[in-house]
């Protein structure tokens, strides 16, 4: 490449022959034409290993890793099994049966009880009082509904068309000084409004942990007067806030001494409720609990009796049957003895107790649950015979002896058909939520009619429908999806005889959605989890509780953060922790579809395994990690997961911190947890503010440690090895896939981190570089003030060059103008015509002709450099005045121009170039772009005579010195400024004359305008490119330090990556537009254009108006200015010779004038 | 002063390096001593409990189940929500029928901040009353056929390490209990000493009483504070039958304990707190003088219309004024079923006044509801 040095001799002579264009010296040209071929491939190939790691990244994520369930982890199908050689053990009912002791035949009376003599004063009033009547006399149908089981509103939704009463759980008495604790929910409320039930709510004596508070009633029914009164009252107003018509009274484990009493108490309270139009009901328990209550006493104003046919087995007593036939005749044909038949109302069970051998306390179950176990077990039937009439089986899972005893539609229709023959006044359904669907077909049978074979038919077919099964105990759970229906065969135990039972059969059962539980764990273990992690500030401070409680826990991490905080990762694990995954982004996994689960599966076991090589099998669902999943929404991440091969871990102790409830409330709902049998306890430490769950969290583990419990992982639990559930990726066996998720994650880490770097370098710059400008241009106004007046100072003759290259429209204003310089010295104008294809050279030689001043020289189309540089070796004066033939001069500009030549060392002076033909907006822009940007750059840089470009518009040289550092060069396209950096390295000085106006002629549009800023983007980048030793230079100072690498990253730089910035931030405005960073950078950058454009619009006292144009101008102006630097980046790396501007030609023919 | 010939001045040297050295030895001990002293303090060391000058400790049994042994850490702290006090001490039965010793159970009641007061009473299951001997009789423990047991459960109160209260042989002068004396021979007499006749059942009971809590120091537990509990009142009322007859001896007994009762079935009569009381106070402090006196068993059922709170009430009135000698006070917090079918409830809320009486009576300062302990 050619350097700043003497030019040969030779050379100088132009008018001689004209002079070759440089070809073998012109920047970037690749003369042998390898560059761009090899670059090409270079492209290539890089292009081809960039795409494959892509693809292989993608692989990674979306196909799934071989994840294989541990064989401890049993599978369905081989867990239930039929129970072998068990013996049946028959209950010998070797005492008197209890309800013939309460018989109203008996023959022993009452008082066999000693102490059953009333005790309290209460005086009953004989006189019969009169009872609301209700005029219809249909069947009573009540359903007992939990208000805790969604199960229960599902039935009681689908089935209120055939109910007429509805008794919810929701009041409570809890202590004995009459206090009422009432828990409604308006969305049965209005049900029960909508569909015309009548509300009869359920009170009981029971606490909160779920045992029965004698003293509750007890001390209403001792206390004094006016306690019962006030709690009556309440009743009162609770049960008409509710709109109910009554309530039914459920009060249990009441010492039988205070039968009296009780009596006395329940009457005014009758008293009060049939006052306001309202019914008192009592549920009456079949058994030794009969004894607290007179029946005969009360039949008078209670309005309904609900007996309690079933438990005859509960929960807490052996397995035996739950209302054999026998037990509940006994039973019925008992109470039928006190009062109306019509005013019993008869609560049949249809649900089942799993006793499991060993175990205290038998699982209540639902229908499907039973029929599930059942099925699975490859059970060919149940048990069904005399005297109970009761099915039952019994069945195996995971080595424990289950006996499962349960009440269906069959029971039910027979406990109906004896209720019915006894003329009650209905049945209450016990309870909604694990009713066998059956019963509602059963209840819809004619009473009347006996039986036939059709009407059992109805019963046969079992439907699973959408209900849900569940088997087994425990959080970790998998799902089994094939449902089916069931057949049962129904027969007359004997024909034609109203009274016979019907008998069942099984002969399949129907198989449900069925979700299986495992590792319930020991019954003393809890585990706790912590979701969504991990979390700079929060994680830190659990682990280290942790560390100092000797506590193990287990973190469902969400990828998206494990990715930003892989340290804490390692760490968990490190410290003994177990790693479960929670989904790469937390969306709801039902929601999404299929594909983009799998990547949120794969995407999170990836980085687990990257950063902590091992995989992990443990699953928690976003949103739905509750034990019992009831919607199907809830199954569907369930599925997903199990196909992929993970266990998911549900929870059932959920203090909800995320909701902060206080410290005593959440350890206050650990304890209900722990009472009710939970042992997985949900926390977070990451999403959202969880100081109160890191203030917690000593709390809990105290509190767990001070009861007894032992806090385990989840493998102790399930009963797992921890290496089974957390399987280490061996060193040996990393497949390549790994090596590219790793890289991959890496590379989008790194990226994502150099981009925020560089737009915070990027945008203190741009502040720095704004600030510093604008300072240095307005010291250099203020000194600039002071200058030396135009009259002063010397006048030399001055020889005005001009290079023109089919510019007969404009080019006789120019000479004019030129001509008009109110200059007293002497001015030469010499216009070489870079041949013309139009008639610029006959005006010129026409004008030449009159004015002795001009003169003419023609050359071949060879550009506009070497044009110059036939100039410059013909024009006779030192001083040269360059300019373009576009250009109008003012009269005062060449004065100006000339006056600092009065300094020796100045070499060269810019002068201010300005827009004459502002008319179109891209000249507006352009207009704009000179004021704050070329003319204040300069007279910023004047200051620290760092000029990087003297414009040829405008501009005025010491002939000496330019020849001395080598003349105009060829060899770029901008040579402009190739002079100003040659001259600048002899050590020279430029300046800039601020009023040394000239008026150009900015391109209209915006094509011209971008192929005009191509040719300077690409001059430019030859320029720097051929001064590149000048960057950084201390010698240089200013220049090297200060204008050289603004230029390469303002203007070059900058402005190339300007679309890439401006699209990734469009991204990410879309993708979070909460993120006000990235309107911080935006804003920082307008805010520094629009400064700069301010100060220099009131320095060079231009209307201030036009500063607003720099908004539309970052939009459009911008992006052109992109186009213009990108392409000629790409131009410089092709290595093509890049003429002058119209046409790109390479010299071969000369032309002699 | 005369002069002091050689000889005398050598022998004052001597006299005088003797006292140094004695001196110095002192100083040693005395130092030695200080440094285990300050070891202990620290707390470091086996603990005892400190039995207070003035006030007592509360305590309670809250219903714990079948066999008096279901603890959990949920019942206690809602007895303390109930009755607004902390307990000091806290009660539960561990029966020989369950054959290991309650180390889940004392670590519970000891996190929670109480010491644990044991019935280790030698009863089978099922745990019903008035049955006469089971396998874990008299005459069976006297031949060892239960000292695997034993030791088992004196290394378990060994290896617990703090201090722990236990009363074995509780209301031996009653028939409700296996092993009372009327089960074992009564009021026959075998012997005499110092002039007092010595009669079978009594005899028996001390001599396995001896046996047993001399196997278990055997063993090292020293952190159990023995215990003498007898019942307020003795049936068969003979003379045979009277609590002295059955008192081991000061060197078997670290505390002495009664059980005190009001009316808790139907059939009985209503009596205040004093009126049960006085008497077997009387007597059992005649046993010792200075051994603390712990209520180890005191309640009242619900009868109305008989006032539960003023019994309460009182007995809170009492037990500092007229019974100082008591230094704890163990609450019988329990419903249950007779077989009459009748109820006893002698729970503290069995009604809101009787609750009210009981928060009241025990938030009094008298009554300390934490375990003062000192190094031992």
């Amino acid at each position: 490449m050619a350097r700043c040095m003497k030019m040969p001799d030779t050379q100088r002579q132009s008018k001689k022959s004209p002079p070759a264009v440089n070809s073998d010296s012109f920047v970037f040209l690749d003369a042998r034409g390898k560059r761009w071929p090899r670059l090409r491939l270079i492209m290539f190939v890089s292009g081809l290993l960039f795409f494959i790691g892509v693809i292989l990244f993608a692989q990674a994520l979306f196909l799934p890793s071989p994840l294989t369930l541990p064989p401890a982890v049993q599978q369905l199908k081989s867990r239930l099994k039929t129970l072998q050689n068990k013996e049946h053990q028959s209950k010998q009912l070797a005492t008197k049966p209890l309800w013939l002791n309460f018989s109203k035949g008996n023959s022993e009376p009452v008082a066999t009880f000693p102490f059953l003599t009333d005790q309290s004063g209460a005086v009953s009033p004989l006189k019969k009082e009169r009872r609301p009547q209700f005029a219809c006399i249909q069947e009573i149908r009540l359903g007992f509904y939990e208000s805790w089981d969604p199960g229960s509103f599902d039935s009681l939704k689908a089935n209120a068309g055939n109910l007429t009463h509805l008794c919810p759980d929701w009041l409570t008495v809890e202590d004995g000084r009459g206090g009422l604790k009432a828990v409604e929910e308006q969305k049965v409320l209005d049900l029960v409004k909508d569909r015309g039930l009548v509300l009869l709510p359920l009170l009981r004596n029971m606490g909160g942990e779920g045992a029965w508070r004698p003293e509750a009633v007890e001390g209403l029914v001792n206390g004094p007067v006016v306690r019962q009164d006030q709690f009556i009252v309440s009743l009162k107003n609770r049960l008409k806030t509710m709109g109910a018509g009554g309530v039914v009274i459920d009060w249990e484990q009441v010492d039988p001494s205070y039968r009296g009493a009780m009596a006395a108490l329940l009457r005014r309270i009758a008293l009060a409720l049939h006052a306001d139009g309202m019914e008192l009901w009592l549920c009456v328990p079949m058994g030794r609990e009969l004894r607290a209550l007179d029946l005969d006493g009360l039949a008078e104003h209670v309005d309904h009796f609900v007996a309690m046919l079933h438990d005859e087995n509960s929960e807490s007593d052996p397995p035996g049957p739950i209302a054999s036939a026998e037990w509940f005749n006994g039973w019925l044909d008992t109470i039928i003895g006190y009062g109306e038949s019509s005013q019993w109302v008869l609560a049949l069970g249809s649900y089942g107790y799993d006793w499991t051998e060993g175990e205290k306390e038998a699982e209540t179950v639902r229908f499907q649950d039973v029929m599930s176990r059942a099925g699975r077990s490859s059970l060919a039937s149940c048990e069904f015979e005399a005297p109970t009439y009761n099915p039952h089986f019994e069945y195996e899972d995971s080595g424990a002896a289950h006996t499962l005893w349960f009440l269906d539609a069959v029971t039910f229709l027979n406990q109906l058909k004896a209720g019915r023959a006894q003329h009650v006044g209905g049945v209450a359904i016990s309870r909604l939520g694990t009713e066998d669907p059956g019963i509602w077909q059963a209840l819809r049978l004619d009473a009347a009619k006996p039986l036939t074979r059709a009407n059992l038919a109805t019963l046969e077919t079992i439907k699973p429908g959408e209900a849900i099964a569940h088997i087994g105990r425990g959080n970790f759970i998998t799902m089994a999806d094939e449902r089916g229906n069931g057949v049962r065969r129904l027969v007359l135990d004997k024909k034609d005889d109203l009274e016979a039972p019907v008998i069942e059969r099984y002969e399949k059962f129907p198989s449900y959605l069925t979700i299986v539980h495992q590792g319930r764990g020991a019954k003393d273990a809890v585990a706790i989890t912590f979701d969504d992690g991990p979390d700079p500030k929060w994680t830190p401070k659990i682990l280290d509780i942790l560390k100092a409680k000797g506590v193990s826990a287990t973190f469902f991490m969400v990828g998206a953060n494990m990715e930003k905080y892989p340290s804490l990762v390692r760490r968990i694990v490190r410290e003994g922790h177990t790693v479960g995954i929670h989904t790469y982004t937390h969306p709801n996994i039902a929601l999404v579809s299929e594909e983009r689960a799998y990547l949120e599966f794969n995407a999170t076991q990836r980085v687990i395994e990257a950063i902590t090589d091992h995989s992990t099998i443990l699953f928690r669902p976003p949103y739905n990690a509750d034990t019992n999943p009831h919607d199907p929404e809830e199954l569907v991440p369930i599925k997903l997961a199990q196909k992929l091969g993970y266990i998911t871990v549900t929870e059932d102790i959920d203090p909800e911190d995320w909701a902060r409830p206080g410290v005593a409330a959440m350890v206050e709902n650990i304890k209900k947890g722990r009472q009710q049998g939970g042992n997985i306890v949900l926390l977070h430490d990451a999403g959202g503010e969880r100081s109160q769950t890191v203030e917690a969290l000593p709390a809990i583990i105290d509190y767990l440690q001070a009861r007894g419990d032992s806090i385990v992982g989840l493998s102790a639990m399930l009963g797992i090895p921890l290496a089974e559930l957390m399987p280490a990726v061996p060193q040996s066996q990393r497949s390549m896939s790994r090596v590219i998720s790793e890289s991959g994650f890496a590379a989008i880490h790194a990226v994502a981190e150099f981009f925020w770097a560089f737009m915070i370098v990027a945008t203190t710059l741009v502040v720095i570089r704004t600030l510093t400008v604008a300072g240095l241009a307005v010291r250099s106004r203020r000194a600039g003030e002071s200058g030396l007046p135009a009259a002063a100072g010397p006048h030399p003759p001055v020889s005005v060059l001009i290079a023109a290259y089919n510019e007969e429209k404009v080019i006789e204003q120019t000479l004019r103008a030129v001509l008009n310089s109110a200059y007293p010295g002497e001015i030469e104008v010499v216009v070489v015509d870079d041949g013309s294809q139009d008639v610029t050279a006959q005006i010129v030689a026409g004008m030449a002709a009159s004015e002795g001043r001009i003169h003419l020289l023609r050359q071949i189309n060879l550009g506009k450099a070497t044009a110059l540089k036939t100039g410059f070796d013909a024009v006779s004066h030192e001083i040269v005045i360059s300019l373009d033939a576009d250009t109008q001069f003012t009269p005062a500009t060449i004065g100006e121009l000339v006056r600092p030549f009065a300094e020796p060392s100045v070499a060269a002076v810019s002068g201010r170039a300005r827009v004459g033909n502002p008319k179109t907006f891209v000249a507006r822009f352009q207009s704009l772009e000179y004021t704050c940007g070329f003319n204040l750059d300069r007279r910023a840089y004047h200051l620290l005579n760092c000029i990087t470009v003297v414009p040829g518009a405008v501009s005025a040289f010491r002939k000496s010195a330019v020849f001395a550092a080598g003349g105009i060069s060829t060899d770029t396209l901008a040579e402009d400024t190739d002079l100003t950096l040659c001259l600048h390295k002899r050590g020279l000085k430029i300046c800039y004359a601020p009023r040394g106006v000239a008026w150009t002629e900015a391109p209209e549009t915006i094509r011209a305008f971008a192929k005009q800023r191509f040719r300077w983007a690409f001059g430019t980048l030859q320029c720097l490119w051929k001064h590149r030793d000048m960057l950084f230079n201390v010698k240089y100072r200013a220049l090297g330090l200060f204008s050289l690498p603004s230029a390469w990253f303002f203007n070059i730089l900058l402005v190339a990556l300007g679309p890439i910035i401006d699209a990734i931030l469009l991204i990410s405005l879309l993708m979070s537009p909460a993120n006000n960073i990235l309107y911080v950078y935006f804003l920082v950058f307008l805010g520094a254009d629009l400064l700069l454009a301010a100060v220099a619009c009131l320095i060079e006292r231009e209307p201030l108006s036009q500063v607003w144009l720099v908004l539309p101008m970052r939009f459009v102006y911008r992006p052109v200015l992109s186009y213009a630097v990108i392409t000629a980046i790409v131009k410089a790396s092709k290595g093509v010779l890049v003429g002058w501007g119209k046409l790109d030609r390479t010299a071969s023919v000369t032309y002699n004038a | 002063m005369k002069a002091i010939s050689t000889r005398g001045s050598s022998a004052g040297m001597k006299t005088i390096l003797g006292c140094v050295v004695v001196v110095l030895c002192g100083l040693a001990l005395v130092a030695g001593c200080q440094r285990d002293d300050a070891a202990r303090d620290k707390g470091q060391g086996p603990q005892a409990l400190v039995m207070p000058d003035k006030g007592a400790y509360t305590g309670a049994y809250v219903d714990f189940g079948e066999g008096e042994d279901d603890v959990t850490y949920d019942a206690i702290t809602a007895f303390e929500k109930l009755t607004g006090k902390h307990l000091a001490v806290v009660a539960f039965g561990n029966f020989w029928g369950e054959q290991a010793f309650p180390a889940k159970s004392v670590r519970i009641v000891s996190g929670y901040g109480a010491i644990p007061l044991i019935y280790w009473s030698p009863w089978d299951r099922p745990y019903a009353e008035d049955r006469g001997p089971d396998r874990f009789n008299l005459p069976d423990i006297l031949a060892g056929k239960w000292d695997a047991y034993i030791d088992q459960w004196a290394d378990g109160a060994r290896d617990y390490g703090k201090p722990m209260l236990v009363a074995w042989g509780v209301e031996m002068n009653g028939t409700w209990f296996p092993w009372s004396g009327a089960y074992y021979g009564g009021g026959t007499v075998v012997g005499q000493k110092d002039g007092q006749p010595l009669y079978a059942g009594p005899e028996l009971v001390k001599q396995a009483y001896r046996y047993v809590v001399d196997r278990v120091r055997a063993r090292k537990a020293d952190n159990i504070l023995w215990g003498f509990h007898a019942n307020h009142y003795t049936m068969p009322h003979a003379p045979w039958n009277m609590m002295t007859n059955y008192y081991p001896g000061p060197d078997y007994v670290d505390w002495l304990g009664l059980s005190v009762y009001g009316k808790m079935l139907q059939s009985e009569d209503w009596n205040l707190f004093d009126t049960v009381m006085d008497a077997p106070y009387q007597e059992i402090c005649r046993l010792d003088q200075k051994k603390p006196l712990i209520l180890a068993e005191w309640g009242v059922g619900e009868f109305p219309p008989a006032d539960k709170a003023e019994f309460i009430a009182k007995a809170f009135a009492d037990l500092p004024t007229k019974y100082p000698r008591v230094k704890a006070a163990v609450y019988w917090h329990e419903r249950w079923e007779n077989t009459d079918g009748s109820y006893s409830n002698l729970r503290v809320n069995s009604s809101p006044e009787a609750l009210d009486a009981y928060r009241s009576g025990v938030a009094a300062a008298y009554w300390l509801d934490r375990p003062q302990f000192r190094p031992r």
